[in-house]
């Protein structure tokens, strides 16, 4: 038996086409082994179709070229097999059968057989069915590709656009229970005890009119960055953030069974962060400012309603 | 039977093939004579299909039309003609000379 018919026909490009040939008949998989490499492309051969299955399955190729008539499994029953499990539906299989053998194209179809070539093989017709297929792949796994990019741009935008409001861990949360975008908000038409949380800057008018407005925002920008971040430790959500003051909620979107406990966390880690920039604020604009709190439970009867406040 | 040569005209790029297709080709006329011997038709029927296949492929239209002819004739069950192809395929090996183009 030759190296060709015998082994494997290697080309130097790392990024060569790869082809199975299976055939039982060494001289035709030596041939069509030759052939293919001509042309530049990487071909392995597979003497019986259980040895195909095996080397599908450890390295997928890019095309398999399947006698029909071999011992073991045919032709047919790999094409059927290939062609039923997800990670192999997609591999292009183009089977030999003989000229004349009208049965077997039908059959081949039925297996989901993308092609077929008659034997005696003739090059040019090996050629052009195999240029043909290696474009169609090339362009399915192009498209797959774009579609994969673009799936994982619009995650990252819904992660962006959640990450304003959410903690991300609490995001990436949604985005995971999620996939369709819905399945976390599904429940929203339910009565859900909210626990809300406000906080607002005391002395903030007194600020707005001794300090110009080009560097309130600075400032703003400063006590928002300290309270969202004391907010999004604790998984709440940001409902608003307006002026001076920021609304923060728990228990929602998804349930925390502690939502009380972690808002009044949050509260006090919320004092705590903002305490050395009040007094910074003091020495540098000699404003005594500081934030006032107040978490209460929302959505349930006036009489069940917990609220406590501190600054 | 004349000892005339038979010229075969086979690609150059399929050089180095030739040697190993031709010594199959002569352990198939082996094959081909047990299963006649043994009377198993579908093993001559495989023989015949697989030798019209290869033959043509390489540039052995002999071979391939042989081949029709054993597998017709083994399902037909012909033994006096499958007799008669296999003398004709073991003659034509014998005789045969290949130029490469």
């Amino acid at each position: 038996m030759s190296d060709l018919a015998s082994g494997r026909v290697a080309h130097a490009a790392q990024a060569a086409f790869r082809v199975l040939v299976v055939d039982d008949d060494p001289d035709m998989a030596g041939f069509l082994a030759l052939l293919l490499a001509q042309q530049g492309m990487h071909a392995d051969i597979a003497a019986d179709g259980h040895v195909a299955l095996e080397m599908i399955a450890a390295a997928p190729p890019d095309l398999v070229l399947l006698d029909v008539q071999m011992p073991g499994p045919s032709g047919f029953d790999i094409c059927r097999r290939l062609k039923s499990e997800d990670s192999t539906a997609l591999l292009p299989v183009v089977l030999i059968t003989a000229l004349e053998d009208h049965e077997s194209r039908v059959r081949g179809i039925e297996a989901g057989a993308d092609d077929f070539l008659s034997k005696p093989v003739q090059r040019e017709e090996l050629l052009a069915r195999v240029k043909t297929l290696r474009r169609l792949h090339e362009t399915r796994k192009e498209l797959e590709g774009r579609r994969l990019a673009a799936e994982v741009q619009a995650k990252e935008a819904i992660r962006k656009a959640f990450s304003r409001y959410l903690s991300p861990r609490l995001a990436e949360r949604v985005l995971r229970e999620s996939p369709d975008g819905e399945a976390v908000f599904r429940n929203l038409s339910e009565r859900t005890a909210v626990v809300a949380l406000f906080a607002d800057l005391r002395g903030f008018t007194r600020l707005s009119e001794t300090v110009p407005v080009s560097r309130i925002v600075p400032m703003l920008n400063e006590f928002f960055t300290e309270l969202t971040a004391a907010a999004h430790d604790h998984e709440g959500t940001v409902f608003s953030m307006a002026g001076d003051s920021l609304l923060v909620g728990f228990n929602v979107p998804v349930p925390q069974d502690d939502a009380m406990t972690r808002a009044v966390t949050t509260a006090r880690a919320m004092i705590e962060r903002f305490a050395p920039v009040a007094a910074r604020w003091k020495r540098e604009h000699g404003l005594a400012a500081g934030i006032g709190i107040l978490a209460s439970v929302l959505h349930q009867s006036p009489a069940s309603t917990a609220h406590s406040t501190c600054h | 039977m004349s000892a005339q040569p038979i010229v075969v005209t086979v690609a150059k790029d399929l050089e180095d093939l030739i040697p190993t297709f031709m010594k199959n080709r002569s352990k198939e006329v082996e094959a081909l004579r047990a299963a006649l011997a043994a009377g198993n038709m579908e093993q001559l029927r495989q023989l015949g299909h697989r030798m019209k296949g290869v033959g043509n492929s390489y540039g052995f239209e002999l071979v391939s039309t042989l081949g029709k002819q054993i597998e017709d004739g083994a399902k037909a069950g012909d033994r006096a003609g499958l007799e008669a192809r296999i003398a004709e395929y073991a003659d034509y090996l014998a005789r045969v000379q290949i130029v490469y183009e």
